[in-house]
């Protein structure tokens, strides 16, 4: 467990060992990622561990930054591994949700024991994940009616994936919260 | 990677890599230019995808990327692998265009939007085949503070240990029979024992793990300056081998040589504390 005396190691918020879990998390995400496409070819599938490991960092470490950290270190990561074909905008594809999750956290501080928060903020971000490869197929001046149509099929697998992922979360926090493993989220209230 | 013949036969032999842009190890031309020009040179194609409209412009840009790609060396069926959910995607947009305007007024703008899409992602394809980690590394390394490049590098270096940590978890959970076999997965009814007899251990071996990582890095000092130092090893029989040449008009030179960063500015020795 954290102890008062630890030393602040990035970003004037995190401990090292926050720090490393929330790396692991990154690790987590992209382990699953490259399990995932050997085997599955299902539209927006990668957000249902994506999701999962996000709102479980959330959990983790219950401060702001901590999930943009993973969405970083996982695009980061995912390019060191050869996972990252899409270039710089693998960067936005796990930033974006990160960032919202995030933002989730500092509005309702906590939401990740919450089934249906959960399920809200995982298919919400993961929907917006949905958004950047819009983005890149506006830039190519496809029409806005194809764009439509197939942003919301896009969309709609994605947001099942996302939403199923993250209502696996509460259960797991609260068993870990139980046993003493994380903290349970009350204190530092101004930094969640 | 390296190709391995035998046993796979002729359709193993073909490919050179496992998965889609998966680092291939062949001594090409592309392989040889630095990781920034490769990046320069990929952000200047995906650009020109996204603004060729005509069929000549677009015809000449897969001319050109098309040989940008086989010049690493890369083969055809490499080029599959890496584009292969692209077609999938080719595959949604067309009928999608064919629907809204009819086949005949539909097909060309489908055609020429899928292909816009492929040339946009196959540069940053062929800069992760042909580029190394290490390299990828080194880079982040300059643009990165340390702090952050250390969280990329520990992210990396537990992938394979998380991943025989899993096997391991697995392993003895299905001896206790946990129903976790990809297979017996397919069933939603399992869910339950992925979650609670695979995922929820390796979560409190994650816990336990960051702390013990934390820990033995606070015990080395790590953290505790603003700036830390690197053994570059390449770099060091470099300095040693140019500071060799240079020891017999000056004999100062090796000391300064050897402790001179990337950059060519003097880094910070290391300290005990």
């Amino acid at each position: 467990m954290e102890t008062k005396t630890e030393r602040i190691y990035l970003w004037r918020r995190f401990t090292l060992r926050e720090a490393v879990l929330l790396c692991f998390c990154a690790t987590f995400i992209v382990l699953t990622r490259a399990g995932l496409r050997l085997h599955l070819h299902m539209p927006g599938h990668v957000m249902f561990f994506t999701m999962f490991f996000m709102l479980l960092a959330r959990g983790f470490v219950p401060k702001l930054g901590s999930v943009t950290l993973v969405g970083l270190l996982t695009s980061l990561t995912s390019v060191l591994l050869g996972m990252g074909a899409s270039g710089p905008i693998v960067l936005v594809k796990f930033l974006l949700p990160a960032v919202l999750v995030d933002l989730a956290g500092f509005l309702v501080p906590g939401f990740v024991t919450s089934a249906l928060g959960c399920l809200a903020v995982g298919v919400f971000a993961s929907i917006t994940r949905a958004g950047v490869s819009t983005g890149v197929e506006y830039l190519m001046g496809m029409e806005e009616e194809i764009i439509i149509g197939k942003a919301l099929i896009s969309a709609g697998f994605s947001g099942l994936w996302g939403g199923l992922g993250s209502l696996a979360v509460p259960a797991i926090i609260r068993r870990l919260r139980l046993n003493g493993l994380i903290d349970d989220g009350t204190e530092g209230s101004l930094d969640a | 990677m390296a190709n391995v013949p035998a046993k796979g036969g002729l359709r193993r032999s073909l490919r050179s890599c496992d998965y889609g842009c998966q680092f291939a190890a062949h001594d090409s031309p592309v392989h040889r230019v630095g990781a920034g020009t490769k990046l320069v040179l990929g952000m200047l194609l995906s650009a020109s995808a996204a603004g060729g409209r005509t069929p000549a412009t677009l015809g000449a840009l897969v001319l050109v990327t098309l040989c940008y790609y086989l010049a690493a060396r890369l083969t055809l069926a490499d080029l599959w692998r890496d584009i292969r959910l692209f077609m999938f995607q080719a595959a949604l947009v067309i009928p999608l265009y064919c629907l809204v305007h009819g086949t005949g007024k539909g097909l060309w703008p489908g055609i020429r939007i899928s292909t816009q899409i492929i040339l946009f992602y196959l540069p940053g394809a062929v800069f992760l085949r042909t580029t190394r980690s290490s390299e990828v590394m080194r880079g982040l390394r300059r643009v990165l503070p340390y702090r952050v490049s250390f969280l990329v590098f520990v992210s990396v270096r537990f992938v394979p240990f998380f991943f025989r940590e899993i096997a391991d978890i697995t392993a003895a959970q299905r001896l206790r029979g946990a129903k976790l076999l990809p297979r017996q997965q397919l069933n939603p009814r399992n869910w339950p024992d992925l979650f609670n007899c695979l995922i929820l251990p390796l979560m409190v071996r994650a816990l336990k793990t960051a702390d013990e990582v934390a820990r033995s890095a606070e015990a080395r000092g790590f953290g505790a300056h603003r700036e830390r130092t690197f053994f570059q090893a390449d770099l060091l029989i470099r300095n040693a081998g140019e500071a060799g040449t240079a020891q017999q008009s000056e004999p100062s030179a090796p000391t300064e040589k050897l402790l001179q960063g990337n950059e060519g500015r003097a880094v910070p020795r290391c300290t005990t504390r």
